[in-house]
C-alpha cells in the first residue's frame, strides 16, 4: 500500500511540478521552457470543450471555432513574441496537418461507402461487429473503422438502440481496436516515424490488445443481454449484406500507402521542410477533393454526409494543438527530471491520463522521448529508437498502450469519439454529456479494466 | 387541406424564412432533429422549438437558430416524428418520419425517411 501511494505521489508531482529552466523539448532542440501560467489557455479551452455542451450549447456550437483560435493564438503569440521560438510551433504546426490530413481523407472516403446489414440485432451479432470493427481499425485507422461502421451498427439495432451502444463502440472500435498497427492510431504513427518497426506493435502488443478487448466485449455482451427492447416485432430479415460505393476502397488504399510516403522513411520522397507538410499530406487531402467530388451522391444522402464533425474536429484540435505546447513542454522537463524514478507503471498511469484529456499523439511522443531520456537515447536519432524498443519494450509498450486505450475515456480524448458522438446525435440517439460518459460509463468500466491491466502487466516492474 | 401522403405524393413543399418553418400540412411533433440537437420538449418559447397547427399548416420556430440555411447544409436534414392532425396519437403505426431539406429561394422539400436510406430513430 505504501509503495503504491508513494507512486501516486510521485506520479503527481511528475504530472504538475514544473521548473522554468532551460531544458531540452521532445525534438531535442533547446528552448526556453514556457512559463507554467501559459498551460491556462490549454487548461480553459479543455473546460469550454468539457461544460460547452452541456451548460451553453447554442454559444459554444455557434462560437467554439472562435473560443479554438483565440486560446491557441495566445499561446502561439506568446511563442513567437516572448519566446521567439518558431521551432515548436512549426512542428506543432506539422503535427496537426499531418492529423488532419489523415482524419479528414479517412473520414471523407469512407462517407462515401455504404454498408447495409439486414439482420436481427442480437448481442452475439453486435459483438462480432465490434470486434471485427477493432480488428479492421489497424488496417484503415480507428477513424476509418469508426465511419465505416458507425451507420450500420445504429440501424441493425434501430429498434433497441441506447446510448450503451454507441460508448462501447467507441471504446472498442474508435479507440483500443487500434492498437496493433500505426495506421491503427495517430500516436503509434508517430512512432513508427521515429524508427520503432511497423509491426513491434503487434508483436508487443496483441497478448495485451486481445483480452483486453474480449473483457470489453463479454461486458457489453452481458449488458447488451439485458436489452429486450424491439424483440417482440416481428420483422423478416433477408440477412443479406450489402456494400455500395467499393471505388472509395481505391481511396482508402491510396492513404495508407501514402502513410508511408515519408522523407523519414522512403528517402526519394521529398521533403518540403521548413513547409509543415509534406507529400503525404498533400495526397491525403487529394484524396478529400476526389473522393467527395466522386463520390455516389446516393451514398452521400443517406448518409448524410457533411463536413461538420471533420470541422468540429479540425477547429477545435487546431486550439489543442497549439494551446498544449507548453503543457507538453513542461511535462517532457519534468519526465526528463524523474526520469530514473518513473517505472512503466508510472509511465503507463501518466501518458494515460494525460492521453484522456489530451490528444494522444504529442503526449506518445513526449513520453516516448522521456523513457528514452531515461536510458540517454534521443528521440530524434531513429537508430537508437530502433535499439530503445528492442531493449526496452516493457516502457514503450505501456506508453503505446496508454495512449491508445485511454484516448476512450473522454468524448476528447481520440478524434474519432466527437465524431461518432455527432452522427449518433444526427441520428436521434441522446448521448450523455462529457461528465456523463466520464462518471457513467468511463469510470465504472474502462477504469476497472485498465487498474487490472496495470496490476498484471507493470505493477512492481522496473 | 392536402394530407401528408398528399404532400409526399405530389412533391409539396413547405417554406422557411429565418428560423420559422411552414409546412402545407396539420401535424403534431413527437421529436426533431436538427444538427446535433434532439428536441422533444415544444413546450418552451424560447429556447429549443415549438410549433403551432393553423387551419392550413403547421408552422415550427426552432429558436436556437437564426438563419436554418447557414446549419442545415449539404445533404443534412430536419428529421421529424409526426402524426397527422386527426389521428390516434397514441398509435405508434401513426407516427411517421420526415425528412426536411432547405433548399434555396426559402423552399423546404419534404420527403419520408426510408430505414433504408437514412438514419433516424424514433
Amino acid at each position: 500500500m505504501k509503495k503504491i501511494t508513494s507512486k501516486i505521489i510521485l506520479l503527481l508531482i511528475f504530472l504538475f511540478n514544473t521548473n522554468s529552466i532551460f531544458a531540452s523539448g521532445a525534438e531535442g532542440t533547446e528552448h526556453v521552457l514556457p512559463n507554467p501560467f501559459m498551460v491556462l489557455p490549454f487548461a480553459i479551452l479543455l473546460l469550454m470543450i468539457a461544460t460547452g455542451p452541456l451548460f451553453y450549447h447554442h454559444f459554444w456550437e455557434r462560437n467554439y471555432p472562435k473560443v479554438s483560435i483565440l486560446l491557441g493564438s495566445i499561446t502561439v503569440l506568446y511563442y513567437l513574441i516572448w519566446l521567439n521560438d518558431t521551432h515548436s510551433l512549426l512542428h506543432t504546426a506539422h503535427e496537426y496537418i499531418s492529423f488532419i490530413a489523415l482524419l479528414s481523407s479517412l473520414f471523407v472516403a469512407t462517407g462515401g461507402i455504404l454498408i447495409k446489414v439486414d439482420r436481427k440485432a442480437t448481442p452475439l451479432l453486435n459483438v462480432i461487429i465490434l470486434l471485427f470493427g477493432s480488428v479492421i481499425a489497424n488496417i484503415i485507422g480507428t477513424t476509418g473503422a469508426s465511419m465505416l461502421l458507425i451507420r450500420p451498427f445504429i440501424k441493425i439495432n434501430k429498434d433497441r438502440i441506447k446510448p450503451y451502444h454507441i460508448i462501447f463502440f467507441i471504446f472498442s472500435v474508435s479507440n483500443i481496436g487500434g492498437a496493433l498497427t500505426p495506421i491503427g492510431d495517430p500516436p503509434l504513427f508517430l512512432g513508427f516515424l521515429r524508427g520503432i518497426d511497423f509491426f513491434w506493435f503487434f508483436g508487443h502488443i496483441w497478448y495485451v490488445w486481445f483480452p483486453t478487448l474480449i473483457v470489453l466485449l463479454v461486458v457489453f455482451y452481458i449488458v447488451d443481454s439485458f436489452n429486450k427492447e424491439g424483440e417482440k416485432e416481428s420483422v423478416n430479415f433477408s440477412n443479406k449484406i450489402e456494400f455500395k460505393g467499393t471505388k472509395n476502397l481505391l481511396y482508402l488504399l491510396i492513404i495508407l500507402i501514402s502513410v508511408f510516403l515519408d522523407p523519414g522513411i522512403l528517402s526519394w520522397v521529398p521533403n518540403f521542410s521548413p513547409l509543415p507538410f509534406g507529400i503525404r499530406e498533400i495526397i491525403m487531402f487529394s484524396v478529400v477533393i476526389l473522393s467527395y467530388k466522386t463520390a455516389d451522391k446516393k451514398i452521400l444522402e443517406a448518409n448524410e454526409f457533411n463536413f461538420e464533425p471533420i470541422r468540429e474536429v479540425a477547429f477545435l484540435f487546431v486550439g489543442i494543438f497549439a494551446s498544449m505546447i507548453p503543457a507538453l513542454q513542461l511535462i517532457a522537463y519534468e519526465a526528463k527530471v524523474y526520469g530514473q524514478q518513473l517505472t512503466p507503471g508510472i509511465f503507463y498511469w501518466a501518458t494515460g491520463i494525460l492521453s484522456a484529456f489530451l490528444d494522444n499523439a504529442p503526449t506518445f511522443l513526449n513520453f516516448l522521448s522521456a523513457s528514452l531520456g531515461k536510458y540517454a537515447y534521443d528521440v530524434n536519432i531513429k537508430t537508437q529508437v530502433h535499439e530503445f524498443s528492442e531493449l526496452y519494450p516493457f516502457y514503450l509498450q505501456a506508453i503505446s498502450i496508454a495512449a491508445v486505450f485511454f484516448g476512450a475515456m473522454t468524448y476528447i480524448g481520440n478524434g474519432p469519439n466527437f465524431m461518432v458522438k455527432a452522427i449518433s446525435e444526427r441520428s436521434g440517439i441522446k448521448m450523455p454529456s462529457f461528465f456523463g460518459y466520464l462518471i457513467k460509463y468511463s469510470v465504472p468500466i474502462l477504469l476497472p479494466i485498465f487498474i487490472i491491466l496495470y496490476f498484471i502487466v507493470y505493477y512492481g516492474k522496473v | 387541406m392536402s394530407t401528408l401522403n398528399d404532400i409526399l405524393k405530389n412533391n409539396l413543399h413547405g417554406m422557411y424564412y429565418g428560423n420559422r418553418v411552414l409546412l402545407p400540412v396539420r401535424i403534431d411533433i413527437l421529436k426533431a432533429v436538427i444538427e446535433n440537437d434532439i428536441i422533444t420538449d415544444f413546450s418552451s418559447t424560447k429556447s429549443g422549438a415549438s410549433y403551432k397547427i393553423h387551419d392550413d399548416f403547421t408552422e415550427i420556430y426552432f429558436y436556437d437558430y437564426k438563419v436554418l440555411s447557414e446549419v442545415v447544409k449539404g445533404f443534412e436534414k430536419i428529421k421529424l416524428v409526426v402524426v397527422e392532425k386527426g389521428k390516434d396519437i397514441f398509435d405508434f403505426t401513426n407516427h411517421r418520419k420526415i425528412a426536411l431539406q432547405v433548399k434555396e429561394k426559402h423552399k423546404i422539400t419534404i420527403s419520408e425517411i426510408n430505414e433504408d436510406t437514412l438514419l433516424f430513430i424514433e
